[in-house]
């Protein structure tokens, strides 16, 4: 008796509450309508395609793409990555690649900002100029790289040679040792001006009155770059790291383009390894599996993304 | 009193010392900077005003004996099938770019306001999980939506490309928009209202042209990344008379392995519109990180 009404003094309590989110929803509908073009292309192009991976990760499916013959496999296609020697090369490429080209990314970056931030003649064409690499295309960007670093005609081998550092022009991404580096460099070259560009919106809000000060208190250049400014940019600096970190990881275009992930898997990422699996040996349901891992890693990554994030929303709303 | 005017005198030198230090630091690490930025553009220049038979040298001409602008003229010709693929890919990246431009700010900017103004449930959820769009790689997306594509015949159209690329551009455009519209304050809007214009108007009049910056840097954005897109147009389009320029050159450099100053003059000509939208509208794009996204 006791608890039958106990359970219905629960629902009493429960009904109020889902009516009110109702209630509101309904009242807020105007509100929907502004967002919903925006949710419905993501729908479309985001939530569908998730689910679909996550679906096909455990189905073997024809290379012709025919879905109606797909056969189910459960994890099978799971393990064949975790056992699969090219796995672990592949992860420890990625591990290389995102961390060495987010973290010089990003002090190049900042220390541009920081040297362009006083004024002098020629700031702004400065500026420009180290802005160009992130806007050209990534192909583009390829291409022009591709033929700094040719075996036989680069500029770099010639340079080298010329000042007799080399007897012959070195093989710098058809040779397994160098190929991951020297993407690299191509790599922060296309990416240290966006970590400029936020990292400079950054330091305009830093405020001046505060460096003032500490400088009236005798604090010296490093000492009020290190007390004041850093603390001051420490959202802007995570959020920024994030990002590069993140874009980093899913870069596919400078790999691809420049060496298809050779010589010997030397310079596949996940990324292209992924798209070679898929759209070149077409073992759709390996690739799929693939996504579903880098999509759970990515998730964690996120969580953190939305974290920093929020800090700032937070800070926002108290102000 | 002297040794007040004795320890400035000493401390003064020291500190300027100092300070030059940085300041000589900052300068070399911007020469070095502006080597590494500039020195692969320029090489792609002199490259692409080179013969053919005159870039394959060793050692390289450093500055071409003979510059010429063959390869130029060679891409912008219609006559000859070089050109006409050339001026093809350029108007298919355009079309797809500023379609995928329009619709970007069409979509953003009534989402942006949203979530800045408005306090619907579920709105916090909505916007986080409109961000997380950036953490994901294409190539996840790439196999359904491939599948996705074909059935709904979209596939080898422009269309394909439109519809994704809007997704990458609208959670920055978003994100940067909504700092804006949390910038502008509300009393605004409500004198516009208490005057007698209705929330769109309100909207339209007041919040839009003072959001202009915003708009400016969310649709530069947007176009950059449509015009520099490769691995959807890759995969979603086969027909070369569809082909949008990034994997336009990519399939004329296979097709003509060693014509390095021809590719140098594509990669040249395809970068062009980009950099210099880019650099006329540059101080919106920082003004609208400083006032969007950082500022808080």
């Amino acid at each position: 008796m006791t608890i039958v009404s106990g359970k219905a003094e629960a629902r009493r309590r429960l009904q109020p509450a889902t009516s009110d989110v109702l209630r509101k929803m309904w009242e807020h509908r105007a509100d929907y309508a502004y967002v919903l073009p925006a949710i419905a292309v993501m729908l479309i192009v985001i939530a569908y395609p998730i689910y679909y991976t996550i679906e096909l990760s455990f189905f073997n499916t024809p290379p012709g793409l025919q879905l109606r013959d797909k056969i189910f496999v459960g994890f099978n296609n799971y393990t064949a990555i975790l056992t699969s020697g090219v796995f672990w090369q592949v992860t420890f490429n990625t591990l290389i690649w995102t961390a060495a080209s987010t973290f010089i990314s990003f002090v190049l970056g900042f220390a541009a900002a920081l040297a362009l931030h006083r004024d002098f003649i020629g700031r702004g064409i400065l500026r420009a100029i180290l802005i160009i690499p992130w806007v050209i295309s990534a192909v583009a960007a390829s291409y022009i790289w591709k033929w700094i670093y040719h075996s036989d005609f680069g500029i770099i081998g010639a340079v080298l040679v010329e000042l007799g550092w080399a007897t012959r022009p070195p093989n710098f991404i058809d040779s397994v040792s160098t190929v991951l580096p020297s993407l690299i460099v191509v790599n922060i070259w296309r990416e240290f001006p966006f970590a400029m560009i936020m990292m400079t919106a950054g330091l305009q809000t830093v405020p001046e009155q505060l460096l003032r000060a500490a400088k009236v208190d005798g604090a010296n250049a490093w000492q009020r770059f290190w007390h004041v400014t850093f603390p001051h940019l420490r959202n802007v600096s995570t959020v920024t790291i994030l990002l590069l970190a993140v874009a980093n990881f899913n870069s596919f275009i400078i790999p691809w383009i420049m060496t298809g992930g050779g010589p010997s898997n030397a310079s596949h990422i996940w990324i292209t390894h992924i798209y070679e699996l898929a759209f070149g040996r077409q073992r759709w349901g390996v690739a799929s599996a693939y996504s579903v891992l880098l999509f759970i890693i990515l998730m964690t990554l996120g969580y953190f993304y939305v974290r920093a994030l929020s800090g700032n929303e937070r800070k926002d709303g108290s102000a | 009193m002297s040794t007040v005017s004795e320890t400035i005198s000493r401390g003064q030198p020291a500190r300027r010392l100092r300070i030059d230090g940085w300041r000589w630091g900052g300068r070399a690490f911007l020469v070095f900077m502006l080597l590494y930025t500039a020195l692969p553009m320029i090489w792609m220049l002199l490259t692409s005003i080179k013969s053919g038979f005159a870039a394959m040298q060793f050692p390289p001409q450093w500055w071409p004996d003979q510059p010429t602008l063959a390869s130029y003229q060679k891409l912008l010709d219609p006559q000859n099938s070089v050109g006409q693929d050339f001026l093809r890919f350029f108007w298919n990246s355009l079309i797809v770019s500023t379609a995928t431009t329009i619709l970007s700010v069409i979509v953003a900017v009534p989402a942006a306001y949203a979530f800045s103004r408005f306090t619907f449930p579920g709105r916090n959820f909505l916007f986080f999980a409109v961000l997380l769009r950036n953490m994901f790689p294409a190539v996840i997306f790439l196999v359904p939506l491939f599948i996705l594509m074909r059935a709904i015949g979209l596939v080898n159209t422009h269309g394909s490309l439109v519809l994704t690329y809007l997704t990458f551009g609208l959670p920055l455009a978003i994100w940067l928009l909504k700092g804006f519209y949390d910038n502008i304050p509300v009393q605004l809007e409500q004198a516009a209202r208490i005057d007698g214009a209705t929330r769109f108007q309100a909207f339209i009049l007041i919040v839009m042209p003072l959001s202009a910056p915003g708009i400016i840097a969310t649709a530069i954005y947007s176009f950059i990344g449509a015009w520099n897109e490769y691995i959807y147009a890759y995969t979603f389009l086969s027909k070369n008379e569809q082909l949008t320029l990034p994997v336009g050159i990519q399939r004329f450099f296979s097709e003509n392995t060693t014509d390095f100053p021809g590719l140098m003059a594509a990669s040249f000509m395809m970068s062009v519109p980009v950099v210099v939208l880019f650099l006329l509208l540059q101080r919106y794009f920082v003004r609208a990180l400083t006032e969007g996204a950082v500022k808080h």
